[in-house]
């Protein structure tokens, strides 16, 4: 059973770090829209851009 | 019908199409009918730039552009600049929009793809559900003005909003509570695998030291969770006490923080028992109840000031012979203003040159255009229909009309937590008496047993913890609301279900509730015998064409004559024009007949219809009625809602003739016409005080008092964007329907949680007097409270099952709007 002893600050360790990732995705704004990025992905598609003037987008 | 409904509608906005083909687009290389020539616009804009899958993923319609474009420019001055845009280094300028008919994730792909290829636009993000972009761009190599007419030019409607205001309030607080969910939800998951296992070794064994380090850990995990995760309870419990009125997270804030100071004793002791388990779960489930409340408060975008939305972006200002176009902020009392035709007032203020028409529809709720001539008063927020005219400005700001609609509404909204606090009120009662008794008990206890005093009071306070109490409610409403939202119903207020369920009067607005608020040619009356009704209406709508009024959108649908010539609009009477070789009039009664050298006969308010007559020189030819049609589903809602125990009136400030029409349309039903706002709010404050329980259904800004003044208020989403903000329920779509799924909603919903609160007292009943006699260990209560909770969520849950109704789309967007 002394495993455990190390198990559980491991799981600890895991814990913290699960909640610094959480914390840094509501930071980034990811979870304040739920519905686009679904649905962005099959909007963007791979058929060629049209001859548009250049945008700059850092974005 | 012979066309599959997406032929027969506009391609972009999914609105009637005007006569056969005159606007077309190619999309794959079959031409699709579009409506108007801003839509044709719209799609030419997104298919140029290769976006054209818009249209395969939005979820339809799209929003009609607003008649003509705006002009911005008055966003590109210095002053506009520093108010709604802010400085963020490198030259560079941040702003927030709303962004109007932005209703779908396709949307806001298309505004951040067709922005992102704007030279000098350095980043873009729009949000869908909250409707708002955030535009980062560099005023050297863009201007503001041109992104939001290029924002305009997509079909939405851009609202810069004011840095000045708390455009990210709503994102920092919603972004706070889910950091808290996610402490406690995280925490929760690792101290429940401890608490299982000290659970374990409670029935069969456990080495001493393994039980001390499980309790421990737990302790270090259970820390953040009470200081970080379960503050708001504390800061409440605490601000509650100071007003001296005990809300429920006095004692929730008292538990979590007895038990968990107990469980810190105890750990630190290493005797005793630890509540660790307990204390995260309820924090946890708490959380999660308010988080859900508060993200459907959010959605239904109740933080916006919405009445703002109803002055214009921007107006043309007078000095001296020159114009300049200034944001409403900038006006001052005595300034001079030009209003075009389409553009809203700005100001309060008098007329002074020229004549025109003003939709006063929002604020009035007379659905008729007024005529205002030279010395009328102007009211912000109408709209301008058909002159150019010149005002002085008056009243700005908080001195104008607009401003004294809004603090109406904010004084109506002030009365009724009277009855909104009732539940409140009664935790109170029973929060002091929990009080009462745990000090009673502790006072007993330190007689005759010192110590088992603190595990006793402890046990009581555990147990009687109104977890089931103050669970019960928010478990079963966040249910409910979940069951509207999926059949179209936002609820934005979670108590008003309450209300719903006992309500016993149902009150609609008729222009745009009831009806779908524009106006259909019902009949038509042929006074000259050489002609045909089709003659007629050619005629007409070939001069209706010209005309901005509401009214000429009845003839939009219908083959016009060719060749119109000479054209003049006569403000508030009607239009003239020559078709061939006869000069045409349409218009008011008296307007034709002065044409024709006859003396005129008023016609009377009480009829059904709105008429309009055609004539030309030798006296009226035809006469239109118009009637404004009611929703699909508004006869078939009205009556389940009569079935289901409530009485349907109709309070409206449109004329009486139309309003009995709609009555008698509706299953002869009591109405009231011509009622001003403060008739109908003196109308629901008398229904209430006769003891009734009022729901207010509405749409425009007149209705908002009124809707605040009701027990329940309903909106319309399709109708004026800022009913929804003051209203409980927001119905989504072009439905009624969602009337009757609310109302049975709010009864089951009523039932499950009078079973809930049932099952709480009688489970207190029996665990308090155990506990007070100190037959119960913490422990014991702790589990005892546990499945108390467990149960009354199940019970909630119940609210969600698979019969549930799912949304239907309202069948009027499938039929003709013309009937053939």
């Amino acid at each position: 059973m002394n495993v455990i002893y190390l198990l559980i600050p491991l799981g600890l360790i895991l814990l913290a770090l699960s909640v610094w990732a959480f914390f840094w995705a509501v930071r980034s704004g990811q979870f304040d829209d739920l519905d686009s990025p679904g649905v962005q992905i099959l909007l963007d598609d791979d058929r060629a851009p049209p001859p548009a003037a250049p945008g700059s987008r850092d974005a | 019908m012979d066309l599959a409904p997406s032929d027969r509608r506009c391609f972009h906005c999914g609105g009637p199409l005007p006569a056969a083909g005159r606007f077309t687009v190619q999309i794959d290389g079959s031409p699709r009918p579009v409506c108007c020539a801003g839509c044709e616009a719209a799609v030419k804009l997104i298919l140029s730039q290769g976006l054209g899958r818009f249209y395969e993923f939005r979820e339809p319609p799209s929003q009609v552009p607003a008649g003509g474009m705006r002009n911005w420019s008055a966003f590109d001055r210095e002053a506009a600049l520093r108010r709604y845009t802010h400085e963020c280094g490198n030259g560079e300028r941040e702003l927030s929009l709303q962004i109007e008919g932005l209703h779908c994730a396709a949307c806001a792909w298309l505004i951040e793809s067709s922005l992102g290829r704007e030279a000098g636009l350095r980043q873009i993000q729009v949000n869908a559900s909250t409707a708002r972009a955030e535009l980062r761009f560099d005023p050297h190599a863009t201007t503001l003005s041109r992104l939001l007419a290029r924002i305009e030019a997509l079909g939405f409607v851009p609202l810069p909003l004011s840095f000045v205001g708390d455009a990210a309030e709503g994102t920092a607080e919603r972004r706070a509570a889910l950091k808290r969910l996610g402490v406690a939800g995280l925490g929760m998951m690792q101290v429940t695998t401890f608490a299982v296992s000290l659970y374990a070794g409670l029935l069969q064994g456990i080495a001493p030291d393994l039980e001390q380090f499980l309790r421990f850990v737990s302790l270090l995990v259970a820390t953040p969770v009470v200081l970080y995760a379960a503050q708001p309870f504390f800061v409440s419990a605490w601000r509650s006490l100071r007003a001296r009125r005990p809300g429920m997270d006095v004692p929730v804030a008292l538990s979590v923080g007895a038990a968990y100071l107990f469980s810190v004793y105890s750990t630190l002791r290493g005797r005793g028992a630890v509540y660790f388990d307990s204390v995260v779960m309820f924090t946890f489930f708490l959380l999660l109840g308010r988080y859900v409340e508060m993200s459907l408060r959010h959605r239904a975008g109740l933080k916006h000031d919405a009445l703002s939305r109803l002055l214009p972006q921007s107006s043309l200002r007078l000095s001296g012979a020159q114009a300049e176009r200034v944001t409403p902020d900038e006006l001052r009392a005595g300034d001079r203003v030009r209003v075009l035709p389409g553009e809203r007032v700005p100001a309060d203020g008098r007329l002074n040159l020229g004549s025109t028409e003003v939709d006063e529809s929002l604020l009035t709720g007379e659905s008729a255009p007024q005529v205002r001539r030279p010395g009328h008063a102007l009211t912000a927020g109408t709209l301008n229909l058909t002159g150019v005219i010149e005002m002085t400005v008056t009243h700005v700001g908080q001195d104008s009309t607009l401003a004294a609609v809004s603090r109406l509404l904010e004084r109506a909204r002030a009365v009724r937590p009277a009855v909104a606090d009732l539940a409140d009120r009664v935790a109170a009662w029973f929060v002091t008496g929990v009080l009462l008794l745990a000090a009673a008990v502790a006072l007993y206890w330190l007689h005759t047993d010192a110590t088992r005093a603190f595990a006793t009071v402890l046990a009581v306070l555990v147990v009687t913890c109104p977890c089931a109490l103050s669970l019960a409610t928010p478990a079963a409403l966040a249910a409910a609301t979940t069951r509207l939202a999926r059949a179209g119903v936002l609820v934005a207020r979670g108590r008003v279900l309450e209300h719903l369920a006992d309500a016993d009067r149902i009150l609609f607005d008729k222009t745009g509730t009831l009806t779908r608020g524009e106006p259909r040619l019902e009949g038509v009356v042929v006074l000259e015998p050489r002609l045909t009704a089709a003659e007629c209406l050619a005629v007409a709508a070939a001069l209706e064409e010209h005309s901005e009024h509401p009214l000429a959108r009845a003839f939009a649908h219908l083959p016009a004559a060719a060749g119109v010539r000479e054209v003049r609009s006569v403000a508030g009477r009607g239009i003239e024009g020559v078709i061939g070789e006869t000069r045409y009039r349409i218009g008011r009664s008296e307007f034709v007949r002065e044409g024709c050298g006859r003396t005129t006969t008023p016609g009377a308010s009480d009829r059904e219809h709105t008429s309009v007559v055609l004539g030309d020189g030798s006296g009226p030819l035809a006469e239109f009625h118009l009637a404004d049609v009611l929703r699909a589903d508004a006869r078939e809602t009205v009556r389940r809602l009569t079935a289901l125990g409530l009485t349907p009136g109709i309070a409206s400030g449109d004329r009486s003739g139309p309003v009995a029409a709609a009555a008698r349309q509706l299953g002869h039903i009591a109405a009231t016409a011509n009622l001003t706002a403060d008739d109908k709010l003196e109308l629901v404050r008398s229904l209430r005080s006769a003891g009734h329980r009022v729901v207010m259904v509405g749409d425009g800004v007149n209705d908002a008092p009124v809707l605040a003044a009701a027990d329940v208020s309903a909106a319309i989403a399709s109708g004026t964007q800022l009913a929804q903000v003051s209203a409980d329920l927001v119905l989504l779509g072009e439905g009624l329907a969602g009337l009757t799924c609310a109302v049975e909603t709010s009864r089951r919903l009523m039932r499950i949680i009078r079973q809930n609160l049932i099952w709480a007292v009688l489970y207190n009943l029996t665990a308090v007097p155990l506990a007070a006699s100190g037959l119960v260990e913490p422990w014991m209560a702790a589990i005892g409270m546990s499945a108390s909770s467990l149960l009354v969520v199940l019970n909630a849950m119940r609210l969600l099952d698979r019969t549930a109704p799912r949304r239907v789309e309202p069948p009027a967007r499938l039929t003709p709007a013309i009937p053939a």
